[in-house]
């Protein structure tokens, strides 16, 4: 019990600190001042707290200093923390708009398109979190069944929990998708201002396409330290040296 | 003998050949003429092919007898011998000449010897030198020396004079076409039969101004030239490059063996063909080692910019990206780098100018590709930094010249500013809700740990998933439970009896050692007992009722008065001093009797 109100203390404190950092470099950032803000939002990453609010800032100023990788990069990992939030979309927006690359996504039908949607509106654990919640859900409504007498209710017990069962284990199928194609599938963006992707994981083999700075890429392979395989929104793969990219 | 005559001119059987010769003798020997007897032998060339001819004669200043010529073996005499007398006086002297000609043909290749000729003159015997002779192998056009054709063909010269002949690729070289004439050779008219296709090369012909005449040499021997044609030349091919000939037709003059009375040649008029030998040039390929990515096959000395006309604008307005290439050498033969630009611009294809003027060095001036760009969308645009190599032919070198990375900012566009003026029209200033702004900063902020473990796959994740469910059988367990027991009725009275009765004695229980609350308690817990267990009122309660309601229950007499004893003892306690040790018995009692009274009540 003691340890525990000291740990809550620590982490008020610490929790104050990050306040009054962010809040600084905030107004660092409205004076304009974009590269003493960048470095005083870094170092509230370097102490180990994040924020979706604190990448999307860090990423503005990124954007005001022209620096296209470096904004692109925390704009998105602003969205993996929070992927509904509408500023983070515009922002990126704008920050894409600067990139050399245009990658047309390989156009899918509709079903894909909306499962694809339903996959990424949510992270891992937020389709953890609901799958749980769907399971009290189902466990409580069952029970309700179970134990209610009149024919009625158990009638709508029975089907409101037949439902929440069915909603459940789709639910469970989109977390282990979505989890499995996080391991498989880690986003990247290219740092390097003009990268060649190539067709084996060496610098003598053919180049297939080459990617400018800013570019999103999904790493689906790696070989040794210093080579990723490469996936574009179009399908296109490619060897990269790791040098030239950064994962989120 | 013919009579002498002064001027005299026999005309010989083969005229037009034997004039220059006869004219020659007529003034050559009037000039020596002298008391010196000369009997001479001359051969129109020393070397010949063996199907060319050649003339032999042997010239006397004395009229003689008994000519005898030589052998001429391996010589078939196809003229003569034709006899010629010049006769001439001059200033009182006279000169005379006599000549037998004759005209021969080898037989074969070798060298041979035209023996001597033998002629008696005055009574003494002269003999000529023997004439050595080299017959070569055939020649492909009997030259005839007298042919004007023959004379121009030695005489014009058509030259075309390379600058550099082993240039690297895409250097620039200068062929000038030179037409060498002989002095005393007129050259009336030229024009091109065929014009030189530089197929390998990029060409561009240099005007020439005027065609002055100017004094040369051509294989040591004094010329007048001219200057035909200045050609400048990139080679775009490596290797051993041919350039075709250029072929002229000259009008030559060419002086005949006819002269006029003063002794001047009459100029014969003559169409000559002359062409430039092919000339071959090895060209360099450019050096592989350092070759920059963006080298694009720029070959001279260049200077590179970039610039645009903005730096500012709104959204859907235009700006200009002027790429640019000035200095020396290929200009119009290299692509200007690719401008590579932002995805989210619109870029039309750009308009290339050249301003290069060629002059007898090579290509100078500037190249330059303006593109259009016209954004659509407010935001910041990067324009790369666009790079541009060049072989530099001074240092040997491949050069690289980067561009500055440029940044146009662009505003909101005049779509903003039409809904503006649209609203002041109106009158009220109505904001609408523009997506495409940049946002601004995010004041607050939720901060949690970087790396916290993820929820998914952690125990506690399992835990709340598959506990809930776990809750199923349990609850399902617990409530079969609950349905038996409430299907047995009787069953459930007992216990709810038992349940009453032990709760009472166990408030007896714990109040033993006090007298008055004690007996208090049992005395409840057996009314309470007998209550639930015969459907009896309180005010029943009499032992009388009792005994007569449990005996009808044909409950045992030992039970009866067992319970009957308690009841009793509690009642005499009331007014009894006891000790604890009495309570303790009297509560087993009790227990007992109760315990009694249950297995016979069923």
């Amino acid at each position: 019990m003691k340890y525990f109100l000291i740990f809550w203390a620590v982490s008020f404190i610490g929790f104050s600190q990050e306040n009054e950092s962010f809040n600084n470099a905030n107004q660092l950032y409205n004076s304009g001042n974009y590269q003493k803000a960048a470095s005083k939002y870094m170092s509230i990453i370097a102490a180990n707290q994040h924020s979706s609010a604190l990448y999307y800032n860090l990423a503005n100023c990124h954007y005001k200093l022209n620096e296209i990788a470096l904004s692109i990069f925390y704009y998105e990992k602003a969205l993996l923390l929070n992927p509904d939030d509408k500023d983070i979309a515009i922002n990126l927006d704008f920050a894409q708009k600067m990139t050399i690359d245009s990658i047309q996504e390989v156009p899918e039908n509709g079903l894909s398109r909306l499962f694809a949607k339903t996959l990424n509106s949510l992270s891992v654990d937020g389709w953890a979190v609901r799958c749980v919640g769907l399971a009290s859900l189902f466990v409580l409504l069952f029970l309700c069944y179970f134990f209610s007498y009149s024919e009625s209710k158990k009638r709508i017990f029975f089907i409101s929990s037949n439902v929440i069962l069915l909603l459940l284990t789709s639910t469970l199928f989109l977390l282990f998708k979505k989890d499995s194609l996080e391991n498989s599938m880690r986003p990247a963006i290219i740092f390097a201002t003009e990268v060649e992707a190539r067709l084996e994981p060496n610098l003598r083999a053919e180049t297939s396409f080459s990617l400018h700075e800013g570019t999103k890429v999904l790493v689906v392979e790696n070989y040794g330290a210093d080579w990723s395989k490469i996936k574009l929104q179009n399908g296109e793969t490619g060897w990269i040296a790791n040098s030239e990219l950064k994962e989120l | 003998m013919p009579p002498k005559q002064k001027g005299l001119r026999f005309k010989p059987k083969r005229t037009g050949k034997m004039k220059i010769k006869a004219l020659i003798f007529t003034f050559f020997i009037s000039g020596l003429l002298s008391s010196q007897v000369s009997f001479d032998a001359k051969v129109s060339k020393r070397q010949l092919g063996v199907n060319e001819r050649l003339r032999v004669d042997f010239t006397m200043n004395k009229d003689g007898d008994d000519f005898e010529p030589p052998g001429f073996e391996n010589f078939s005499v196809v003229g003569g011998p034709s006899q010629s007398i010049n006769n001439s006086w001059v200033n009182g002297v006279r000169s005379f000449s006599k000549t037998y000609s004759y005209f021969l043909a080898p037989k074969k290749r070798g060298q041979f010897t035209i023996e001597q000729a033998t002629i008696k003159i005055d009574g003494e015997v002269y003999k000529t030198l023997p004439v050595k002779i080299s017959v070569s192998a055939a020649i492909d056009k009997p030259k005839d020396p007298n042919d004007p054709n023959y004379i121009a063909s030695k005489k014009i010269h058509l030259v075309a004079e390379v600058s550099n002949a082993n240039p690297y690729l895409n250097e620039a070289i200068t062929v000038v076409y030179k037409l060498y004439v002989a002095q005393g050779v007129g050259v009336r008219n030229s024009r091109e039969i065929d014009k030189p296709r530089y197929s390998d090369f990029w060409s561009q012909n240099i005007d020439v101004e005027g065609l002055g005449a100017q004094q040369g040499t051509y294989k040591g021997e004094d010329y007048l030239y001219v200057v035909l044609k200045k050609t400048v030349l990139y080679p775009q091919k490596t290797g051993e490059l041919n350039i075709e000939p250029l072929s002229l037709d000259v009008t030559v003059e060419v002086p005949s063996n006819r002269r006029d009375v003063f002794g001047r040649s009459f100029m014969s008029t003559v169409n000559r063909r002359v062409s430039a030998g092919n000339r071959t040039i090895n060209v360099k390929t450019l050096p592989e080692k350092g070759k920059p990515e963006s080298f694009s096959g720029a070959v001279g000395y260049f200077d590179f910019k970039l610039t645009t006309n903005k730096k500012e604008l709104k959204a859907s307005e235009a700006f200009e990206v002027k790429l640019e290439v000035s200095g020396k050498g290929n200009l119009k033969l290299f692509r200007l780098p690719r401008l590579v630009l932002p995805s989210a611009l619109e870029v039309y294809d750009p308009e290339h100018s050249e301003k290069v003027t060629t002059r007898i060095s090579g290509m100078r001036g500037r190249v330059t590709d303006s593109y259009t760009v016209v954004p659509n969308d407010p935001g910041n645009y990067p324009i790369p930094s666009v790079s541009f190599s060049y072989f530099d032919l001074k240092t040997k070198r491949y050069k690289t010249l980067d561009s500055r990375r440029l940044i146009i900012a662009v505003g909101s566009g005049s779509e903003g500013k039409l809904e503006n003026r649209k609203t002041s029209v109106g009158g009220e200033n109505v904001i609408t809700a523009n997506r495409k702004q940049f946002r601004p900063f995010k004041t607050t902020a939720d901060f949690t740990t970087i790396n916290s473990k993820p929820f998914f796959r952690s125990i506690l994740f399992w835990i709340t998933l598959l506990g809930p469910f776990l809750l199923i059988p349990v609850f399902m367990f617990i409530t079969k439970n609950k349905n038996t027991r409430a299907l047995d009725v009787a069953g459930n009275k007992v216990r709810r009896t038992n349940r009453l009765a032990r709760k009472y004695l166990s408030e007896a229980k714990k109040s033993i050692g006090k007298k008055e609350q004690f007996y208090n308690a049992l005395e409840r817990a057996l009314h309470n007992y007998l209550k639930s267990k015969l459907h009896i009122e309180t005010s029943e309660f009499n032992k009388e009722k009792i005994n007569e309601l449990l005996t009808k229950r044909s409950v045992g007499v030992a039970s009866l008065d067992g319970f009957v004893s308690v009841l009793t003892a509690c009642e005499i306690a009331r007014y009894t001093p006891l000790s604890s040790v009495d309570m303790q018995n009297d509560y087993e009692k009790a227990t007992h009797a109760i315990n009694m009274l249950d297995k016979q009540l069923k």
